[in-house]
C-alpha cells in the first residue's frame, strides 16, 4: 500500500483558495488568542490554587471570565476549522478517522470543562477546598483537547503514518511517531501560559489605570507568567524546529524566504515583548507578542504548506466559481461585526444609568 | 470510496449520530423558540409591572443560558465532528457546497453569544428598553442560525434543481426549505413552552406558579396545531418518490410515523392538563414527561426526515455509502476494491477471499449497519440468508429494497460479500451435505400372458410442494393431488372400463393409511384428495399408492403408483431458520414466522398475531389460487404471480433460482428433476421460461385485470428478463401452461427451443387432462405425470418413478414403446393409433 494514493479527491471550491486561506489565516489567529487566554487562565489559575496558600485574587477573576473565554474559544473555532476543512478538508477528515475516539472525545471533554468552568465561577466563594480540584480538572480537559488537536493536525500532514489504520481501524491511532508532535503541543501551552499571564497583566494594568491601586501591585506576578512562559517557549520552540525535516528547515525559494521572513520577525518580535515584559511594560508587550503570535501562525501555514507540497497544494484545488454566497458572507460579517459593536455600545454604559 | 471508515462495531448504525443529533436538536430548538420566550415574558412582566415575572425571566434565562449556550453549543459542534467521522465524503460535500453558508451562520452564532451573555448579566444594570434590545437581537440571531441551517439539513432532503445547476441558492432554498422552516419554528416555540413548564412548576408562590405555567401552556397547543399544518406542507412538498418512500414503503417508518401521530394528542392533551390541574404532585413529574415526550416527538420527526433521504445521505447525489450517484455505473464496473482508496485487496484471490469480504462489508455495510448494536443490526439480517440468498439480495438493494443503495461492486464482489456475511461475520443458514439412502420398490405383479386387465395410473402433478401447514403454520402448498386412473381390458382391441367395476387406492402414510374409492370421470376414475398426505417421518419426496380394480368383488387388477410430494421449500435460504424435518427438509416455524413478518412489514397485514394465536395462515384466502379454486381476494395479485413476481426480483440472477424455492437441486433432499426432460440436461427454463420472464407472465395477466400491485412488479424486472416484456403472453397459472407440442411438433423429436411464452388456452388443454389421438388414453396413462415423464429417475429409487412401465414392460419407458402394444392389445399393431411416431423405438435410453 503506498500511503500517499490514500489521499481523498477533494471536492470543488466555490471561489479561489486565497479567498479561504485569507479567511482561514484571519479567524485562526483570533482563535488562536482567545484560546491561549483560556488556556493560560485555566493552567495559571490552577497553579495559583496548587501551590499558594491563599486564594489570589485574580482566581476569581479568572472564574468569572473563563465561561466567556471557552465560548469564544469555540465560536472563533469554528470559522477557520470550516476554511481548513474547505482546503485541507480530504487530509483532515482522514486524520480525524484515524483517531475518531480521541477526536470525538473533544466535545465530550469541552462540555465537562465548560459545565466545570460554570460551577468554578458560580460556586467560587462556595468551592472551599475544592478549587485545586476544578481548576485542575478544566486546565487537564483542556490541555488533553488541546493534545488531541495537535495530534490531528499531526496526523493530517502525514498520510505515511495513515496505513496504520488497515490493522487499526477502530479510530483509537495518535501519531507519536511525529518528533515534532510534543514540541509542538508544548510550543502552544506555552504560549497559551504566557498570553494568559499577559493578558492578566493587561487588566491589571487597565485597573490601575482606572485608580485601582491594588491592581498595579499585581502587574509584576501576572508578567512572570509571561516572561517565563517566553523564556521556556524559546527553548520549546527551537526543539519543534529542530525536530522539522530537514526538507523544510532548509526551504529556498519564494516560500523559504517568505518562511525564514516570518520566522525570524517572530522571534524578533517575540525577544522584545520578552524584554518589555521584563520591564513590565505591558502593553509593550502585548503589542510585540501580537505580532510575534501573528507572524508565527504564517510560519506555522507554511509549514504545513511545506509539509504537503510533495502532494498537494491549495492551488490545484479546482473552482467552480460562485461569488454572491462569499459577497453575502462578507457583507452579514461585517453586519454582525457592527451588532456586536452595537451591543457592546449599548452595555458599555450600564453602569452609569444605574447610577444616574 | 475515498475516505476510510471508521469500524465501531456496537456503536455503528447511526447510534453515535441519533444519541448526540436529538438531543442538540432538541436543546437548540430551544435555544430559538426559548429566545422569544425570555424576551415576551420580560415584556409580560414588565408590562404588568411584576417584579416576580421579571425574576421568574431572569431564572429561566440562567437556566436558558447553561443548557443552551454550553450544552447546546458544545452538542452542536460534536455534529459536525460527528457527521465528519461517520461520513466524511457527505460532510466534505455539505462544507463546500454551503461553505458560506456555514459562515453566514457562525456569524449570528457569535452573535446569539455576545448578546445572550449581555442579556444575562446586564438584568440589573440596562435599561429595559436597551435590555430588551439585546433580547430580540438574540431571538433574531438563533432564529437566523436556524434559517441556515434548515436550508443545508433540508438541501439533503431535497435537493431539487442544485442536482443540474449546482447552484448555491438552488440547493438552499430547497423544495422543502419553508415548510421546514416553517415546522421548526413552530417546534421551536413548542420546545419553550415545555422548558418553561419546567421552570415555572418551580416558582414557590403559588398565584404567580399558576399563572406562569398557564402561560407556558399557550407556548405548547397553539404552536402544535400550527406546526401540524405545516408537516402538512413539508409532506406535500416532498417528491412524490419520497413520500412514497416515506409513507408507503419503508416499513422502518412505521413506528416513528405513528409515535409522531399520537404524540400530538398526548402533547396537547399534557399542555391543557398542566394549565388546569394545580397539584404540585402532578404538575412537576408532568412537566419532566412532557419535556420526555416532546423530545420523542422530536426525536420521531427526525428520524422520518433522515429516513426520507435514504438511500442517499444527499438525496439523488450521494448515497450513505458515500458512493456518487453518478459514481456508480463506473464502480459497478471496475468494482469497489478496485475503486475505494481505503482497500487493500485491490483483486480478489481464493487466498484473499474473506478479507476482501471484509473490506467490501466495510465499505459498503459499515456506513449504515452497526454490528451487535442497538441500531441496524446486521448480525440477525445476516443470520438469516444462504450464502446464496444474501448473494439475491444484495442484487435487489436499490430495487426492491428502494430504502438501500444499489449493490456497488462487481457480481464476484457480490459474491465475495455475500459469502462474507453468511459465512465469517455470522454463520448464516447452511446446509450440510445431504445423503440419500436408496430404496427398491417392487412394481406390482403383471402377467402379460395371463392378465386380463392392467391400470394405467398416475397423478395430475408429478411433484407435489407442502408447505405442511399443520406443522408450519402457514398454508401455500400446491392443490392435494388427484389420482388418476384408466382400467384396460386387454384384448384386439383393447377397451377402457369404466362401468361394473370399483377402483380403490389405498396410500401408506406413518399416520395410517389412506383408503377411498375413486369415481369416473369420462373415461378414468378419478379420486382428488381431500388434503396432501403428511411426507413419512424418514423422508422421500413420495408416497406409494395401492390402487386396485374390483369386479364383483373380485380384484382383477392391481398397481402401485408414487405420488410426488416434496416439503423441501427453500424459503429459509433468505428467510432463515432451520429445517423442520431431519436437517434437510420441510418448513419450520421459525421460517414461517419470518416470512409472515416481512409480509405484515411490507403489506401492513396482522399474519404474525393470527400465526402467533396458533391460527394456520391460508395465502389463498387472499391471494387467489386457481388450483385450489381459491378465490382470493379482488384487488390482489394471484398466488403465483405475488410469489414469483415479488421474489423473481431477488433471484432472477440466480443461475439456479427455481431450485431456491422450489425443490428441484440435485444437492437438496428431493434430489433433481426425475423427469426425463431432466435426466436429458434440459432445465425448468427452457419450458417455464427464465424467472423474470416466468415471472414477467404471470405479472402480465394481473397487469391485464388491472390488479394494482401488477405494474410495479413488472416495472422492478422491465430489464430483468430474457425476453421483452412486450413480448412475453400473460397467463393464469395452472390454466395456461408450457404445451409439450410447442417443442414436440407433430410428436417428434424437438429442435431447440422453447416451451416458454406459449401456453394452452384452455385447462381441458393440460397436459394431465389430454388424451391421445384415439380420444381414450390419457397421455399421463402411458407417458406418467409432468415433471415426473418415464423414464424417471428419481433420486431415492430407480423404480420409484416409473412403477407402471416396469409392472408391465419391465423396462422404464412409456407403456407401449417400442412397438410394445401388446402391454394393451396383446399383440402387435401396424397402426399409429395414439399419436404420430407411437410405433417408434423409443429414442432416449438409459442406463
Amino acid at each position: 500500500m503506498i500511503p500517499t494514493q490514500l489521499v481523498p479527491t477533494p471536492d470543488l471550491l466555490q471561489v479561489p483558495w486565497g479567498w479561504f486561506q485569507l479567511l482561514l489565516s484571519t479567524t485562526f489567529l483570533l482563535h488562536l488568542l482567545v484560546m491561549n487566554i483560556m488556556l493560560g487562565w485555566a493552567i495559571i489559575t490552577f497553579c495559583n490554587h496548587a501551590f499558594k496558600k491563599s486564594i489570589p485574587a485574580e482566581s476569581q477573576l479568572i472564574s468569572q471570565k473563563l465561561p466567556f473565554t471557552i465560548a469564544f474559544t469555540v465560536n472563533f473555532g469554528v470559522a477557520p476549522l470550516l476554511f481548513l476543512q474547505v482546503l485541507y478538508g480530504h487530509f483532515m477528515y482522514t486524520s480525524s478517522v484515524l483517531m475518531a475516539v480521541f477526536w470525538l472525545s473533544i466535545v465530550a471533554l469541552l462540555i465537562l470543562a465548560y459545565y466545570a468552568a460554570y460551577i468554578y465561577y458560580l460556586q467560587f466563594s462556595k468551592l472551599s477546598g475544592l478549587h485545586t480540584l476544578i481548576s485542575g480538572m478544566i486546565a487537564l480537559f483542556l490541555l488533553t483537547i488541546a493534545f488531541f488537536f495537535t495530534n490531528n493536525l499531526s496526523l493530517m500532514v502525514n498520510p505515511e503514518s495513515w496505513v496504520r489504520y488497515f490493522d487499526h481501524p477502530q479510530g483509537m491511532l495518535l501519531n507519536f511517531a511525529d518528533s515534532t508532535l510534543l514540541p509542538r503541543f508544548l510550543h502552544s501551552v506555552f504560549a497559551s501560559v504566557a498570553v494568559g499571564g499577559l493578558t492578566l497583566g493587561l487588566y491589571h494594568d487597565w485597573q490601575s489605570r482606572q485608580g485601582n491601586q491594588a491592581a498595579a501591585a499585581r502587574i509584576p506576578s501576572a508578567m512572570n507568567w509571561f516572561v517565563y512562559a517566553t523564556i521556556g517557549n524559546f527553548g520549546v520552540g527551537t526543539w519543534y524546529f529542530g525536530g522539522l525535516p530537514v526538507t523544510i528547515r532548509t526551504v529556498t525559494g519564494v516560500a523559504g524566504a517568505f518562511l525564514l521572513g516570518f520566522l525570524l520577525a517572530g522571534i524578533t518580535a517575540a525577544i522584545l515583548s520578552l524584554i518589555y515584559g521584563l520591564q513590565h511594560r505591558v502593553r509593550h508587550a502585548a503589542g510585540a507578542i501580537l505580532v510575534a503570535i501573528t507572524c508565527m501562525t504564517g510560519v506555522r501555514e507554511l509549514v504545513r504548506r511545506q509539509t504537503l507540497a510533495p502532494l498537494f497544494s491549495t492551488s490545484d484545488l479546482k473552482v467552480a466559481p460562485q461569488y454572491s454566497p462569499m459577497i453575502l458572507f462578507l457583507l452579514l460579517f461585517a453586519a454582525g461585526l457592527y451588532l456586536v459593536w452595537y451591543m457592546i455600545k449599548l452595555v458599555l454604559p450600564a453602569k452609569k444609568e444605574v447610577q444616574s | 470510496m475515498n475516505y476510510p471508515v471508521w469500524q465501531l462495531d456496537a456503536f455503528g448504525g447511526g447510534l453515535l449520530i441519533a444519541l448526540i443529533a436529538i438531543v442538540h436538536v432538541y436543546v437548540s430548538h430551544f435555544a430559538v423558540g426559548g429566545g422569544l420566550f425570555l424576551v415576551l415574558t420580560e415584556m409580560k412582566g414588565l408590562r404588568e409591572g411584576s417584579s416576580e415575572i421579571l425574576a421568574y425571566t431572569r431564572r429561566h434565562t440562567k437556566f436558558f443560558l447553561l443548557l443552551t449556550m454550553v450544552f447546546g453549543s458544545m452538542t452542536g459542534v460534536g455534529i459536525w465532528f460527528t457527521i465528519a467521522l461517520l461520513n466524511p465524503a457527505a460532510t466534505s460535500s455539505l462544507i463546500h457546497i454551503f461553505v458560506f453558508g456555514w459562515a453566514m451562520e457562525w456569524v449570528f452564532f457569535l452573535a446569539e453569544i455576545v448578546s445572550l451573555l449581555f442579556y444575562y448579566y446586564t438584568f440589573d444594570s440596562l435599561s429595559p428598553r436597551k435590555h430588551l434590545i439585546l433580547g430580540w437581537i438574540y431571538f433574531g440571531c438563533a432564529w437566523a442560525s436556524l434559517f441556515f441551517i434548515n436550508g443545508i439539513i433540508d438541501f439533503m432532503l431535497t435537493p431539487g434543481a442544485w442536482l443540474t445547476d449546482h447552484n448555491f441558492w438552488s440547493g438552499f432554498f430547497n423544495p422543502t426549505f419553508w415548510p421546514a422552516l416553517f415546522f421548526r419554528t413552530f417546534m421551536a416555540l413548542m420546545i419553550a413552552g415545555l422548558f418553561g413548564f419546567l421552570t415555572s412548576v418551580n416558582i414557590k408562590e403559588a398565584t404567580l406558579r399558576h399563572k406562569m405555567v398557564r402561560y407556558c401552556g399557550l407556548w405548547l397547543v397553539p404552536p402544535l396545531f400550527l406546526l401540524l399544518g405545516s408537516a402538512l406542507w413539508y409532506k406535500t412538498a416532498l417528491p412524490p418518490a419520497q413520500q412514497e418512500l416515506i409513507f408507503i414503503v419503508a416499513p422502518e417508518m412505521k413506528p416513528f410515523l405513528t409515535l409522531f401521530i399520537w404524540l400530538s394528542p398526548l402533547l396537547t392533551a399534557g399542555g391543557l392538563a398542566m394549565a388546569i390541574l394545580r397539584p404540585q404532585g402532578v404538575r412537576r413529574p408532568l412537566a419532566c414527561l412532557l419535556l420526555l415526550l416532546g423530545i420523542l416527538y422530536l426525536g420521531c420527526f427526525e428520524f422520518i426526515r433522515e429516513g426520507g433521504r435514504r438511500p442517499y445521505i444527499i438525496r439523488d447525489y450521494m448515497y450513505s455509502t458515500s458512493i456518487k450517484k453518478a459514481d456508480l455505473p463506473q464502480i459497478q464496473k471496475s468494482g469497489v476494491l478496485a475503486s475505494a482508496r481505503w482497500a487493500q485487496n485491490k483483486k480478489i484471490t481464493p487466498e484473499n477471499r474473506m478479507a476482501a469480504g471484509k473490506e467490501l462489508f466495510t465499505l459498503l455495510c459499515l456506513p449504515c449497519h452497526s454490528a451487535g448494536g442497538p441500531l441496524n443490526n446486521i448480525l440477525p439480517l445476516a443470520r438469516r440468508f444462504s450464502p446464496a440468498g444474501m448473494r439475491s439480495f444484495l442484487a435487489t438493494m436499490g430495487t426492491v429494497n428502494p430504502y438501500m443503495p444499489p449493490f456497488a461492486g462487481t457480481e464476484e464482489e457480490q459474491g465475495v460479500l455475500a459469502d462474507y456475511l453468511t459465512t465469517r461475520l455470522v454463520q448464516g443458514v447452511a446446509d450440510s451435505t445431504i445423503h440419500i439412502s436408496k430404496e427398491t420398490i417392487a412394481p406390482a405383479p403383471f402377467n402379460q400372458e395371463t392378465a386380463e386387465y392392467l391400470i394405467l395410473a398416475s397423478t395430475d402433478k408429478g411433484m407435489i410442494l407442502s408447505s405442511e401447514p399443520e406443522q408450519s403454520g402457514i398454508d401455500f402448498s400446491f392443490a392435494p393431488p388427484t389420482l388418476r386412473t384408466q382400467v384396460v381390458l386387454r384384448g384386439t382391441p383393447p377397451s377402457i372400463l369404466t362401468e361394473d367395476i370399483q377402483v380403490t387406492y389405498r396410500i401408506a402414510t406413518d399416520n395410517g393409511p389412506l383408503i377411498g374409492n375413486m369415481t369416473v370421470k369420462g373415461t378414468a376414475f378419478e379420486a382428488t384428495l381431500a388434503a396432501i398426505p403428511t411426507v413419512n417421518k424418514d423422508f422421500r419426496p413420495y408416497l406409494l399408492a395401492e390402487i386396485e380394480a374390483v369386479k364383483d368383488g373380485k380384484v382383477i387388477a392391481a398397481t402401485r403408483l408414487k405420488i410426488g410430494i416434496s416439503t423441501e421449500i427453500g424459503c429459509r435460504n433468505c428467510h432463515g431458520g432451520p429445517w423442520r424435518q431431519q436437517g434437510r427438509t420441510g418448513l419450520s416455524r421459525q421460517t414461517a414466522s419470518a416470512i409472515l413478518a416481512i409480509h405484515d412489514k411490507r403489506s401492513k397485514t396482522h399474519l404474525s398475531q393470527e400465526f402467533s394465536q396458533g391460527q394456520i395462515v391460508v395465502c389463498g384466502s387472499c391471494h387467489a389460487d386457481s388450483s385450489r379454486g381459491a378465490a382470493g381476494q379482488p384487488g390482489l395479485l394471484n398466488l403465483s404471480a405475488a410469489m414469483h413476481g415479488f421474489h423473481a426480483a431477488y433471484l432472477y440472477k440466480n443461475n439456479n433460482s427455481c431450485a431456491f424455492c422450489h425443490a428441484s437441486s440435485d444437492q437438496g433432499a428431493t434430489g433433481k428433476l426425475e423427469d426425463l426432460h431432466g435426466t436429458l440436461g434440459l432445465e425448468c427454463t427452457n419450458c417455464h421460461g427464465t424467472l423474470a420472464d416466468h415471472a414477467m407472465g404471470l405479472l402480465k395477466q394481473e397487469q391485464q385485470a388491472q390488479k394494482p400491485g401488477s405494474s410495479k412488479l413488472l416495472t422492478l424486472l422491465a430489464d430483468k428478463g430474457e425476453m421483452t416484456q412486450a413480448a412475453i403472453k400473460g397467463r393464469t397459472p395452472w390454466v395456461m401452461e408450457p404445451d409439450c407440442l410447442t417443442c414436440h411438433k407433430g410428436f417428434q423429436q424437438p429442435d431447440a427451443g422453447t416451451a416458454f411464452n406459449t401456453w394452452n388456452a384452455d385447462k381441458k388443454d393440460l397436459f394431465t387432462h389430454r388424451h391421445s389421438d384415439e380420444g381414450f388414453l390419457l397421455c399421463a396413462s402411458c407417458h406418467g405425470a409432468q415433471h415426473s415423464l418415464y423414464p424417471a429417475d428419481n433420486a431415492y429409487s430407480k423404480e420409484a418413478g416409473n412403477l407402471q412401465p416396469l409392472q408391465y414392460q419391465n423396462n422404464p419407458y412409456p407403456i407401449g414403446a417400442d412397438r410394445g402394444c401388446a402391454v394393451c392389445h396383446t399383440v402387435a399393431m401396424e397402426d399409429e393409433l395414439h399419436h404420430p411416431g407411437s410405433l417408434g423405438t423409443f429414442r432416449n435410453r438409459v442406463e
